[in-house]
């Protein structure tokens, strides 16, 4: 017997060493890849995390666990974004928060979107009477005064309990011990490679060696967990009047922008009353002006209010049809009022109300795209050919009921490009999210906050927090929330499933119509029915970042649970106990 | 244990043996029987420069090629959007394929504008037999209807096709290129295509 099992020895050994490095792998055959798309609801009992990166949820969850409330997790996951999705956020950079307080049942908003340097002016992106595009985009001109760590160290400091110190941690770590780079993280770098080569060099912390990350490399930033040290060591005065933010004066004086140590210096957070409305037995809770997203939702839902979409269907023509012609009204609204309330008359009370909705209800014609969306030829300077990515989005819930909702960017994916040096983050270009025409109400100008579309928001249902909810994707962020909300209320999907299902998305430039862009999943029967009916399509890829990638808490009613649900279209995730 | 036993007990051995080599002839085959248009390292074709670089598609990997010619001393002249005039003293056209509508967007093209682009570039190289060097530096993330669309119609007029591996997962690229007999060279990342632009344009780097 001992023999025997040393013959057989001898021959598994023979096969394995004479005919392994013969061997070709499976790999080089077709492998089909795991559907990463098929929807997958996370539940969790207490409490739960949702956002654009596992190692971010890792890091919310781990302060939730630790005693830390929804406003500490927030926090922690969102300065873990600027670790582990650092092209779509950070502290170069702004947004806004929507809070719950389960306690005092209390919604409040905090912006801390950026704000235009003091020395901007209408025509700042102008020469020769020409819009010089590259200044709006890549350029010093480009950065508007960042606010993001000003609005998460009002957050911690007015609602949460634990330090800067605490809620830092994890960032530090995921910089410092680097992880593996997702097939997203590199195709972005890929996307965005001649802007980093142009702004920061073939020696940017954003590239490997001159050249892009590819999928499993580890990316590593050892330069941002330093900068985080210092804000722990030093707090915030560092980033806005100490040695961080000399770095970002410097670089972006060096780009050719105007951003000084006093526009930094002066940079605060604001604390909003939030904007609040129905639809049918739900309550919306979401941002107001300078953001615009929480207002065209608002919008969009009163408009179909009384509309039997049900009746029409999922994905029906008419559904679409009606969806996309209220986007091309609304986009007219949008250029003509909206702006920064702090320097204009916006006015909201009229564009949220009901009668309003109703009217630009009756503009739509059944079966029929308009030749035309406004007498006033308006926004005719805006971008028509908008296709730039962008933004990140966290939710989380903890187990008092607190809530938070939080949309963060530094606009386009990896930003203006601009890297202080030795700080390991990116700068924003939002300036490029105020128009290009200077009699626009949100031409840029001294201290503005650019117009948003971000739409960080909370449904309540019978007085009960119900849908948690919020998207990246720029101007494709209300239309790609009311549709999650629609498939959800209306047409009875669960959460993931209808973040996954198929957007579409149009706008109108100075009242003309530009395509209807689809992903490629809607049916081809319903997009023929709609080119009848005078829509020009746009087929875009089946899961196409363009529209957004959302994340979401469905909170079940008597606090028996919560369901999440992340965007596949990025690396969502979500994670709860 | 009599004689008997033993040659009994053996007989799963000898089976295994068997079956070892009887699945690497059906399944799992050598390498250079798996891919037979996987080009040998040293028996790379040979194309001259100066080069032109263009793109099919319009995705950012055309910055890509720029920088890897750069770094392999490569005479070339990258051209996002060129035409048959462009080749005007060329020897090569480097091909950088994948689609990208945030590039065509910025162009301002659409796909049938890109693809009656392209198609006139290569008809032009076809006229004046300007060989045709195709890249695919994207991997899996530059797969997808438009960038498949753009592979099928131009690949199979390329001389050599040199492709990051994560895009050939579904061995897509193989395939084509075993109908078009077009050698294939795989890489697992970008940048080893500095070393293959060096061979394949003949460049003596200083020691």
């Amino acid at each position: 017997m001992f023999h025997f099992n040393i013959l057989l020895g001898q021959i598994i050994l023979f096969n394995w060493l004479i005919l392994n490095p013969l061997i070709v792998y499976p790999q080089q055959k077709t492998t089909p890849p795991v559907d990463k798309h098929q929807p997958q609801n996370f539940f969790a009992s207490k409490a739960m995390v949702v956002a654009a990166h596992p190692l971010a949820v890792k890091a919310g969850l781990k302060i939730l666990r630790q005693g830390g409330n929804a406003i500490d997790a927030a926090v922690a996951t969102a300065a873990a974004l600027n670790a582990a999705e650092p092209f779509a956020s950070g502290i170069g950079g702004g947004g806004f928060m929507v809070i719950y307080l389960a306690q005092e049942k209390k919604v409040t908003v905090i912006n801390f979107r950026e704000r235009a340097p003091a020395a901007s002016s209408p025509t700042m992106f102008h020469q020769d009477g020409q819009v010089q595009e590259k200044w709006r985009r890549t350029h010093g001109l480009a950065v508007a005064v960042p606010g993001a760590l000003a609005g998460w160290n009002y957050a911690l400091k007015k609602y949460g309990r634990l330090s800067l110190r605490e809620v830092f941690q994890e960032a530090i770590t995921i910089a410092e011990r680097g992880f593996a780079v997702s097939p997203t993280f590199s195709s972005i770098n890929k996307d965005e490679y001649e802007k980093l080569l142009a702004m920061d060099g073939e020696n940017s912390c954003y590239l490997q060696q001159g050249f892009p990350f590819e999928p499993g490399d580890i990316f590593r930033n050892p330069e941002l967990a330093q900068t985080f040290r210092l804000l722990v060591e030093k707090g915030t005065k560092a980033f806005y009047q100490g040695e961080i933010g000399q770095k970002i004066i410097q670089a972006v004086q060096e780009k050719g922008g105007i951003m000084t140590a006093k526009d930094l210096a002066s940079y605060q957070a604001l604390e909003l009353k939030p904007l609040w409305a129905s639809y049918k037995d739900f309550e919306i809770w979401t941002i107001p002006p300078p953001g615009s997203g929480g207002l065209h939702i608002i919008q969009l839902l009163s408009i179909f209010e009384q509309l039997p979409l049900k009746k029409w269907g999922y994905l029906s023509p008419n559904y679409i049809h009606y969806f996309t012609e209220a986007l091309r009204f609304i986009f007219v609204d949008r250029n003509l009022y909206l702006g920064d309330p702090e320097f204009i008359d916006v006015p909201l009370k009229k564009l949220v109300s009901k009668e309003y909705a109703q009217a630009i209800q009756r503009k739509i014609k059944p079966t029929k795209a308009a030749p035309s969306y406004s007498p006033v030829a308006s926004g005719l300077l805006e971008n028509p050919r908008d296709e730039d990515e962008n933004t990140t989005h966290l939710c989380v819930v903890d187990e008092e009921g607190n809530i938070v909702s939080l949309t963060q960017s530094i606009n386009h994916f990896f930003g203006s490009g601009i890297v202080p040096e030795g700080t390991g983050f990116l700068l924003n270009n939002h300036m490029d999210d105020f128009s290009r025409d200077p009699q626009s109400p949100n031409a840029p100008g001294p201290w503005r906050h650019p117009l948003s579309s971000m739409g960080p928001l909370i449904i309540f249902h019978q007085g009960q927090p119900f849908l948690v909810l919020g998207s990246p994707g720029g101007t494709r962020i209300f239309s790609s929330l009311t549709q999650i909300i629609f498939n959800i209320i209306e047409f009875g999907l669960e959460l993931d499933e209808a973040i996954e299902a198929p957007r579409f998305f149009s706008y109108s430039v100075g009242g003309k119509a530009r395509p209807l862009f689809v992903e490629s999943r809607i049916p081809a029967v319903t997009l023929e029915k709609l080119r009848q009916w005078g829509h020009e399509i746009t087929i875009r890829e089946a899961y196409d970042k363009y529209f957004g990638g959302a994340q979401g808490i469905l909170i079940l009613p008597q606090r028996q649970g919560m369901y999440g649900g992340a965007d596949s279209r990025r690396d969502g995730t979500g994670k709860g106990y | 244990m009599s004689y008997l036993k033993i040659k009994l007990l053996k007989l799963p051995v000898y089976f295994l043996l068997i079956l070892g080599i009887a699945l690497l002839s059906l399944d799992f085959v050598p390498v250079n029987q798996a891919n037979p248009l996987q080009v040998e390292p040293n028996n790379l074709p040979q194309f001259s420069s100066p080069v032109l670089i263009t793109s099919a598609g319009q995705s950012a990997e055309i910055q890509l090629a720029g920088v890897i010619a750069k770094r392999a001393s490569l005479n070339a002249e990258l051209v996002k959007m060129a035409t048959a005039e462009n080749l005007q003293g060329k020897k090569t056209l480097v091909l950088v394929l994948g689609a990208s509508l945030k590039g065509l967007g910025a162009a301002g093209l659409d796909m049938n504008q890109e693809i009656s682009r392209v198609s006139s570039l290569l008809q032009a190289c076809q006229e004046k037999s300007i060989p045709v060097l195709c890249l695919h530096l994207g991997g899996e993330a530059r797969r997808g209807e438009l960038s498949d669309k753009i592979v099928a119609s131009f690949l199979p007029l390329a001389q050599l096709a040199l492709v990051v591996s994560s895009g050939n997962k579904d061995g897509f690229f193989t395939r084509i290129c075993q109908e078009n007999n077009i050698p294939l060279i795989l890489i697992d990342r970008a940048s080893e295509a500095i070393d293959y632009f060096q061979k394949i344009f003949l460049i003596n780097l200083p020691q």
